[in-house]
């Protein structure tokens, strides 16, 4: 039952730029662009997740990896001209190897403070973003980056990406999957829960975070990567503490922790504010609001409540 | 030497700021164990509070100050008793993203009502510059070292010698004992949110005339008071102070010799250097304020 249900929905996914054209061919343009950026955000989110739900480190610096992985891409396709490929591919390595740099201060921090170093990473990111004008351009931004592509074969058209950005969450998703469910899954878990007990059944805290941390941090990178690739422009605004606002609402709506919670946020939360084309600063403060009700009243988030149902069910 | 010393009397202002804002996360911290993310939205507020107060009802300076401090105290107070007191008892996840969710509705919400115009605020005192030998300073920055050193002072002898203070600080030890003994936590915990919210508020009001007031400019101030209170021995307010004038020294000596773009980014570089050498800060590990 449930392998047919998984098959419905890839197959039903696989198939939606056909089916909005033969829906609402009128508005297929803008529906396949906010489906890219719906899977492209739910892929970030879990990556995210990976840290703030599985290992429990709330960290604030994935803005910034996400922009280091994307400023890699973008710098060194259009003005080292490197083919797409290996530049897209740098990306992720470079922001993981940054992840470990930067990890090894920040694990010196517990709890809140580790939250506020990452943040202050990611605020130093963004200055040096802003203001290393000669290499990053500056405010000027980052333009004419070139489409994904493998030699002379390019993705240039809508559904193409699209298919591109679902296979990039269904990758992640795999990996997301692969990694917290197994052996290290259960290791991540326990250095969550009490890591005192985890350090004590030669469970090393501080290696397992390490290693979400690097890992999450590549990830963002690689999106980071397709993101500027699809939108072609890279400005230092696009790291900003909104992201990480973004994020945390999408993991913490979804379920920290949870495969299904954390995509159904990230959907939730790309596509309903294009729906209701809501102002940005509108956004922040009923962002703002929701977060504060959600964390509160349900910290399980709609994870939760569906493991829930399906337990009492 | 002359521009050497503006910038030291510079610093001296930052730290003075950045100490107002950091002692009362310390003090926080020190009381009720939780990082209040929205810390640096009480600055914010006070200075929108001050400038509504001296600017459009026309309120004398000291009064203008004096109300937008009393006002931000209030807001403690309900800070305290709506958001607070809900997530007092929950985990650290839980406080942290419902301080910093508050964070985020109180910047968006000042740039729905107030734009995001930076608001100046110059007084008699700002535009007073005094010039000794040479040496040119606003006479507004004096008044903030003064301020700043009767504040502190002020905070000794309350935590030190009033009923209260010392209550805080036996809080800052011992949770439990204070219960069993029939300390009334939750009063001393909202007297804490209190202070520290009038604290921020009246560094608001003495440095808004040399700083404009803006929507998001708690976000940065809340990061370098972090700093501060990690560099200074996490929860130990004297520590926490003197960090904050190390890097308020630090940022204006780069603003003005290496590069006034990174300035921002100094607090953060000195927390990680401090870090690297001493994890448990310049003033040792002593939890307790």
């Amino acid at each position: 039952m449930r392998g047919v249900r998984w098959a419905v929905a890839a197959l039903v996914l696989t198939a939606a730029p056909w089916i909005v054209g033969a829906t609402v061919a009128d508005q297929q343009r803008y529906i396949l662009h906010v489906m890219i950026f719906t899977a492209l955000f739910a892929a970030l989110a879990l990556s995210y997740d990976l840290v703030v739900g599985h290992v429990g480190s709330l960290s604030l610096a994935h803005p910034a990896l996400f922009g280091i992985g994307a400023y890699t891409a973008a710098l060194l396709a259009t003005e080292a001209r490197w083919p797409f490929a290996l530049a897209f591919a740098a990306a992720p390595v470079t922001a993981g190897v940054v992840a470990f740099a930067i990890g090894v201060p920040m694990f010196r921090l517990t709890e809140h403070s580790f939250a506020m170093g990452t943040l202050g990473f990611a605020v130093v990111t963004q200055i040096v973003a802003t203001n290393w004008v000669d290499f990053t351009r500056g405010p000027l931004c980052v333009t004419g980056i070139p489409k994904p592509g493998l030699g002379a074969w390019r993705i240039a058209t809508l559904p193409a990406f699209y298919w591109l950005a679902l296979a990039t969450l269904a990758l992640v998703a795999l990996l997301y999957h692969g990694l917290t469910t197994f052996r290290l899954g259960r290791a991540f878990h326990a250095v969550r829960d009490d890591e005192t007990l985890a350090a004590s059944a030669a469970i090393h805290p501080l290696k397992y975070r390490m290693l979400a941390f690097a890992i999450g941090g590549a990830l963002a990178g690689g999106i980071g990567a397709l993101y500027v690739s699809y939108v072609g422009v890279l400005c230092p605004g696009d790291l900003g503490l909104g992201l990480s606002v973004n994020l945390l609402v999408m993991v913490f709506l979804g379920g920290a922790g949870s495969l299904r919670g954390v995509v159904l946020g990230a959907a939730a939360f790309t596509a309903l504010p294009e729906a209701l084309r809501m102002a940005p600063t509108w956004r922040m403060v009923i962002y703002g609001v929701l977060l504060l009700v959600i964390v509160i009243r349900w910290p399980e988030g709609i994870g939760g409540l569906l493991r829930r149902r399906a337990a009492a069910g | 030497m002359l521009d050497f010393l503006e910038q030291i009397v510079h610093g001296l202002t930052l730290g003075s700021l950045y100490a107002m804002v950091a002692a009362g996360l310390a003090l926080m911290f020190g009381v009720v164990r939780l990082i209040n993310f929205a810390h640096g939205e009480f600055y914010m507020l006070g200075g929108y509070a001050f400038w509504y107060a001296y600017r459009e009802l026309g309120l004398p300076y000291p009064v203008a100050g004096l109300a937008a401090t009393s006002l931000l105290g209030m807001f403690g107070w309900a800070y305290e008793r709506t958001v607070i007191r809900t997530i007092l008892a929950r985990t650290w996840h839980v406080q942290l993203i419902a301080t910093l969710a508050t964070s985020i509705t109180l910047t968006n919400g000042a740039i729905l009502v107030f734009g995001t115009q930076p608001k100046e605020v110059p007084t008699l005192l700002s535009s007073t510059i005094l010039e000794w030998a040479g040496l040119r300073i606003a006479a507004q920055r004096l008044l903030v070292l003064a301020a700043a050193v009767a504040v502190f002072a002020g905070l000794e002898w309350f935590v030190t010698r009033t009923k209260l203070g010392k209550a805080m600080r036996a809080m800052s030890q011992n949770r439990e004992a204070c219960a069993v003994v029939g300390i009334d936590v939750q009063q001393i915990a909202l007297a804490t949110f209190v202070i520290s919210a009038g604290l921020a508020a009246g560094a608001a009001a003495l440095v808004s005339p040399l700083f404009n007031i803006f929507p998001d400019v708690g976000a940065l101030l809340t990061l370098k008071a972090f700093a501060a209170v990690i560099v200074g021995g996490f929860g130990y307010v004297k520590g926490a102070i003197a960090a904050s004038f190390l890097i308020g020294l630090t940022e204006s000596l780069t603003a003005g010799y290496v590069s006034y773009a990174y300035k921002d980014a100094i607090a953060f570089i000195v927390m990680v250097l401090v870090l690297l050498v001493r994890p448990q800060g310049l003033f040792g590990r002593r939890i307790g304020i």
